[in-house]
């Protein structure tokens, strides 16, 4: 058990609401919405953090209140019509039954939205300043606009009591409405709703004391609330702190949900959802500031990943709940294994940022390392044992393979892993190499110590061979042999050019000047970056993509393009590299520009490339012709969650898994892993 | 050699000087035992009970250790029919009587080989528990008297003599005077003293099939609290103490001693006996482990218990009141209310608490509990299960008395697989919460009385306003305070140990669980539910109720090893060379069982906080829970 664990699970009791413990998980956008509706995907996926033991789930991040916050843009759920009451009660029955406690976050975003995605209204704001993030100019509003979003946050409040939610926060962080007119970088005004901090509170007490009239004193009503805009024009933390004892003091809010920083622009969102590059809970002085001044709870999320953490900042007395969030996407049923002793057992969460980043670009909220979130209808958390023990090799200790591994010992089959290295990982290994990227080995450290513990027997340094596979008489093979860096077609690149990989392995250390050309728009090149020009080398990155890093996603790559600007990295998009060739001991690089077509070269020391990997096949090769599927995966009977029709009386079945199929990503391996391995 | 008086006369004489020495050497200890306290004793029905007593609750006992048993049957036997048969020759229809002598001579064959038998486990190598000192000569002394007794019998039975005869006469009054002149300080007292504490026995209910385990109600208002010295002690509690034989099968069952922690309950007992008399032979069987010699003055008045004292403070506070001592004593001595009275005297005359205990003694006078946690979170490990209040109620069939358990994280799941098995049979069930205090368990163990006795009454008024048939606990301790020692103070319950209620539930087919093959299971008794309560089987069908593959461990049942958890030794936590849970696990390791399944609070703690530990440990109520949801 962790220090203070017993801080962690005490109950909490908010106006007659006895929550379980001090676990939640805050109010976000997974894009599960359907029809501005919470449906099954949606519920399930809460559920289950429910049925993990957690005490209360918020849902629904940037639920909007009002058309002219559109409910479209992220999936999201719209609480503008009564239509939603139905959902929201077979949502919180899926809850309540497991014990958790249910609400959701109600909010006007004003100007950060889209005029241009549902209804064509646009968007409104105190004062018509643009915001950068959603690149919106917002109608300045009319007292009549104020009183119809007022009235529209009061129906909205009393949708959710009706719906059997256990209450609502409204949010006035991130730069929605509520905060837009607190914040003087937004709010120009010069009637009774700007000018001083008590005129610019006002639209929020108006907001609040209009949902109480309509929801009852007895509902519970939150708000979520910067501690520190951390924007020179922007709220100070003092500003922050009046704000929040004056809402309390009137009685207005039950809780306050407390996060540090805004996220006006690129980097704000960045820093506000704090990546990997953090340290964990890098704004938990925030919550604990404000907790010393009001005596109603004080809840706070951002990057609190473990436990340990959690338990002290509760026990400490910084914050009353905390938001594992991003936690529990990574594992929904960790405050189940803290409960029950197997706090060894968590997947922490490593902080890579897929699952958000993945929403900002229209997609649906996804975990690096674990396939079955937001899959709770097809994939399970749980895997349940097979009706028959196999005797299944793997070969590739990737996360692939590793998962495969693990799966299929859930699924009580005997199973050899080959790992060809001295380490389980794969490529996590070398991403891991690379500066602020060090917590992605946390992924392996898990997947390996839970096939461990379920009796995998792990070869490492063992280089599987056909004749070593088919000694173990396998029923089932599965090749997640991974991939091998690629070169590219330029010209010269084949005997020339060094991959980040060979930089990330060590079996390369350029020094002097380097060109890096990133075909991927990866993390792979902006983080072998950042790592040479920390060494010292004078480094330029060219790129296809119309901006570095393109690929990355929008809570990591300001973080890439902060480092690469601040160690004086060069970038050029919209480059192809076309040719190399040595000059001395020097290289000559020719690049293409890819509008104009003009040709020019760079003379550097070392030119490394990312052109993302190709299949490792040769063993899947060897092995397809005797096996009873050739190979193939069924694919139709495994989308269906059906197991392979492959009859193993005769041979046994061959698969072939991540990137050793093609080079992609951790979840696309991990999931084929899971969702092949969960059915054989 | 019928010169002055024929030897039919001199032999019975010889016993008949035999008894009066021996009464004599009984007149002088007894003497030492008037010291002691007053006593009420039932004479005439303990007198009467007393060959019941022998023959059945002493044997059951002594059977354990079948050579023992077979030894002590012939010697002892032997030794009392030779010489009652020999001192009734006195009569002189029998003294003339050829085949009487031959019966006689029997009976002294079968002591003789009955000697040799008890010669046997000491010669030419003394078996370790056994005490060497005094305990040395004694085959020598009943060889003697047999091996003379028999030959001077079949010499009369043969009407044979001459020469040999007062050599063999020689012979056997040696041996006989000898074994009575060690009925006062040599091993043959434990005959004598042992008959006598069968009939005064300060538990009679013992022989009578019921568990008189409870700890005596101590009279706060008395001048003296507690023992300090021989003297305090009842006389007849020191008259158990002397009939100690020194057989080393309490220091083989005592976790303590096991674990190399300063406690030798036979060392123990022989520094009570030893303090009567400051000329009783030095001791001579296993020390206290640590290697602490006897030291500090001997008397009925004299300081037992100190650092300068017979006995050290850490040997008293190494006891975990786990009656495993008392369960294999032969001579029916009762270990842990000595234990218990000389705690008494250093907690409630002398504040002399072990350092580590007094915070959680403090806090439970206090505060109702011995963390200082508020009542109100002990029903913290519920939040999010339907558990009510019998306060919002009034009534319910079953009351769930939580215990300290509940507070521990670890223990929460068991209450709350608990909580979700009476809940899914549909048991009317309530709990006091913030009403509930502790029950003062730990108080009263560390010899806290007052704290103890003050806890007592305030928990039996708040059951006073609430009506329940049945009280239902997971924790021994609680069950052995609220069902065996309440009720001095007023409080009469039907206590139930969960495993039985849920056995109960399963044969009434309220819960049906599945079965659960694949699981191999060794089941850890409670001290408080087993040797305290005489409970073993509820459990165990529960577990087999389930289809687990159940393997015992060599120590199991009444029989079985403390996990070290009670008694307050853990918050006394005197150090050792070893743990006790750490044996206990390895114990549990032979069977090979991946499951150690447990039924108390204190032995999950204890058993769970084994370091390297292969086997899982799980409550009967998980294991139960398991089950029944793998049939949904």
């Amino acid at each position: 058990m962790i220090a203070n664990a017993d801080a962690l699970l005490k109950p909490l009791t908010i106006k007659g609401l006895t929550i379980r413990n001090r676990v939640m998980s805050t109010s976000h956008a997974p894009g599960y919405g359907r029809d501005g509706k919470p449906q099954e995907r949606y519920q399930l996926y809460h559920a289950e953090k429910a049925k993990g033991g957690i005490g209360l789930t918020m849902f629904g991040g940037s639920s909007s209140v009002a058309p002219d916050s559109p409910a479209a843009p992220w999936n999201q759920i719209s609480v503008a019509d009564d239509s939603v009451i139905p959902y929201f009660r077979q949502f919180a029955d899926r809850v309540h039954a497991h014990g958790g406690k249910l609400m959701i976050q109600l909010t006007h975003m004003g100007r950060r939205t889209k005029w241009d995605t549902e209804h064509w209204l646009p968007t409104i704001s105190p004062s018509p300043r643009r915001e950068p993030a959603s690149r919106t100019v917002p109608k300045e509003m009319e007292e009549e606009d104020i009183a119809r979003v007022v009235k529209s946050f009061a129906e909205a409040a009393r949708r959710c009591r009706e719906g059997g939610l256990d209450g609502c926060e409204v949010s006035a962080a991130h730069g929605h409405l509520i905060d837009q007119f607190w914040s003087p970088s937004v709010n120009q005004r010069t009637d009774k709703y700007g000018g001083s901090l008590e005129n610019r509170m006002r639209f929020g007490i108006e907001v609040l004391e209009a949902m109480r009239a309509a929801a009852g004193d007895d509902y519970i009503i939150g708000i979520r609330m910067s501690g520190d805009e951390m924007i020179a024009d922007g709220l100070s933390q003092e500003d922050c702190l009046t704000i929040a004892t004056e809402y309390a003091r009137r009685g207005l809010v039950d809780f306050l949900n407390v996060l540090g920083g805004q996220a006006r622009d690129h980097i704000a969102h960045a820093i506000s959802l704090p990546n990997m590059s953090f340290p964990v809970a890098p704004f938990l002085f925030l919550p604990s500031a404000i907790k010393r001044e009001v005596d109603i709870p004080v809840f706070h999320a951002q990057r609190v990943t473990d436990l340990a953490t959690a338990a002290r900042a509760v026990a400490e007395g910084h914050v009353d709940m905390v938001a594992m969030t991003r936690a529990h996407i990574a594992d929904p049923h960790l405050v189940k294994k803290l409960s029950e002793g197997r706090a060894d057992d968590i997947r922490q969460c490593v902080g890579a940022g897929y699952c958000i980043d993945r929403i900002y670009v229209g997609g649906d909220a996804l975990c690096i390392q674990n396939a079955a979130t937001g899959r709770e209808a097809t994939m399970p958390h749980e895997i349940r044992k097979a009706d028959l023990r196999r005797r299944v090799v793997v070969i590739g200790a990737g996360p692939g393979g590793l998962e495969a591994a693990r799966v299929c010992a859930e699924r009580g089959h005997a199973v050899v892993l080959f790992e060809k290295s001295g380490q389980a990982g794969g490529q996590i290994g070398l991403a891991a190499k690379a500066g602020w990227r060090e917590a992605m080995s946390g992924i392996p450290r898990w997947l390996v110590a839970q096939a461990t513990k379920l009796g995998v027997d792990l070869r490492l340094n063992t280089e599987a061979t056909e004749a070593a596979v088919l000694a173990e008489k396998p029923d089932v093979v599965i090749v997640a042999t991974g991939g091998t860096p690629f070169r590219g077609h330029a010209k010269g690149a084949e005997q020339h050019a060094v991959t980040t990989a060979e930089v990330l392995a060590g079996a390369v250390e350029p020094t002097g000047s380097v060109l890096l050309y990133d075909e991927m728009g990866q993390h792979n090149a902006a983080s072998v970056a950042e790592l040479l020009a920390k060494r010292g080398c004078l480094v330029e990155i060219a790129t296809h993509d119309r901006m570095v890093a393109e690929e990355v996603g929008t809570t990591n790559q300001p973080i890439h393009l902060r480092e690469l600007y601040k160690l004086g990295v060069v970038m050029t998009p919209n480059m192809e590299l076309i040719e190399i060739y040595p000059e001395g001991n020097r290289f000559v690089a020719a690049l293409r520009n890819t509008m104009t077509d003009a040709e020019e070269e760079r003379v550097v020391d070392r030119i490394v490339v990312d052109h993302g990997t190709l299949p490792v096949d040769r063993l899947y090769r060897a092995l397809k012709a005797d096996s009873v599927n050739h190979g193939q995966t069924d694919q139709d009977a495994m989308l269906r969650g059906e197991p392979q029709p492959f009859d193993l009386s005769t041979g046994y079945a061959l698969y072939r898994i991540g990137d050793a199929v093609a080079g992609r990503n951790i979840h696309a391996a991990i999931y084929d892993a899971l969702r092949l391995c969960k059915d054989l | 050699m019928t010169s002055f008086m024929p030897l039919t006369t001199v032999f019975p004489g010889l016993v008949w000087a035999m008894a009066a020495l021996a009464l004599v050497q009984v007149a002088r200890r007894a003497a030492l035992w008037r010291v002691g306290a007053a006593a009420p004793v039932a004479w005439l029905h303990g007198l009467a009970q007393l060959p019941r007593r022998y023959l059945v609750d002493v044997h059951h006992v002594v059977a354990r250790d079948a050579y023992a048993s077979r030894m002590h049957a012939v010697v002892a036997g032997g030794l009392l029919a030779a010489s009652l048969l020999t001192a009734l020759a006195i009569l002189p229809p029998l003294a003339g009587s050829r085949a009487y002598w031959l019966l006689v001579t029997v009976a002294f064959a079968v002591t003789a080989a009955g000697s040799v038998l008890v010669g046997a486990r000491r010669y030419p190598v003394k078996q370790k528990r056994l005490s060497a000192g005094r305990f040395q000569i004694l085959p020598v002394l009943l060889l003697a008297y047999a091996v003379g007794g028999t030959l001077t019998a079949l010499m009369l039975a043969l009407g044979a003599g001459g020469i040999a005869l007062p050599f063999t006469l020689g012979l056997a009054a040696a041996g006989g005077l000898g074994l009575a002149f060690e009925v006062r300080q040599g091993p043959m007292r434990h005959a004598v003293a042992g008959a006598l504490h069968l009939a005064a026995h300060p538990r009679p209910g013992r022989f009578e099939g019921r568990p008189d385990t409870a700890l005596r109600p101590l009279d706060l208002g008395a001048p003296r609290l507690g023992a300090e010295m021989p003297a305090d002690f009842t006389w007849n509690r020191l008259l158990s103490y002397d009939s100690c034989v020194s057989c080393g099968r309490c220091e083989i069952a005592c976790p303590a001693f096991a674990a190399g922690q300063p406690l030798n309950p036979k060392r123990l007992i022989q520094d009570l006996v030893a303090g009567l008399n400051p000329a009783e032979p030095a001791y001579a069987g296993n020390p206290y482990p640590g290697g602490r010699e006897g030291q500090g003055e001997r008397g009925p008045l004299a300081r037992l218990i100190g650092p300068d004292a017979r006995i050290h403070p850490d040997t008293l506070w190494s006891c975990t009141t786990c009656r495993a001592c008392v369960e294999e004593c032969p001579m029916m001595i009762e270990h842990v209310d000595a234990v218990v009275s000389l705690r008494r005297y250093q907690a409630l005359e002398r504040a002399a608490l072990p350092e580590k205990a007094i915070g959680p003694v403090t806090e439970l006078r206090q505060a109702g509990d011995p963390g200082g946690r508020p009542l109100a979170a002990r029903t913290d490990f519920a939040a999010g299960l339907d558990l009510p209040l019998i306060a919002g109620r009034g009534e319910a069939e079953i009351l769930l008395w939580l215990g300290e358990g509940a507070y521990d994280l670890r223990y929460g799941r068991t209450l709350r697989a608990l909580v979700r098995l009476l809940r899914r049979a549909g048991v009317d069930v309530a709990v006091l919460g913030a009403e509930e205090r502790d029950t003062g368990d730990l108080a009263r163990r560390l010899g806290d009385e007052a704290t103890f006795q003050a806890l007592a009454r305030a928990n039996v008024a708040t059951l006073a306003r609430y009506r329940f048939s049945r009280i239902v606990t997971a924790d021994p301790h609680a069950l052995h305070a609220l069902r065996n020692e309440y009720p001095a103070f007023g409080g009469h319950y039907t206590v139930v140990h969960h495993t039985a209620l849920l056995l109960e539930l399963i044969r009434a087919g309220k819960l049906v669980p599945q079965t659960l093959p694949d699981l191999s299971v060794t089941y850890h008794d409670p001290c408080y539910l087993a040797r305290y309560n005489g409970e073993t089987e509820a459990p165990r069908a529960v577990l087999d109720a389930i289809g687990l593959a159940r393997v015992e461990m060599a120590r199991s049942g009444k029989r079985a090893m403390c996990c070290g958890g009670g008694g307050g030794a853990p918050v006394s936590d005197v150090p050792g060379e070893r743990r006790i849970p750490d044996l206990r696990m390895a114990q549990a390791a032979e069977t090979g069982a991946g499951i150690v399944a447990v039924a108390c609070p204190s032995c999950t703690a204890m058993l769970e906080g084994v370091t390297d530990r292969k086997a899982e440990i799980r409550d009967v109520a998980e294991l139960l829970l398991q089950a029944v949801e793998a049939g949904r």
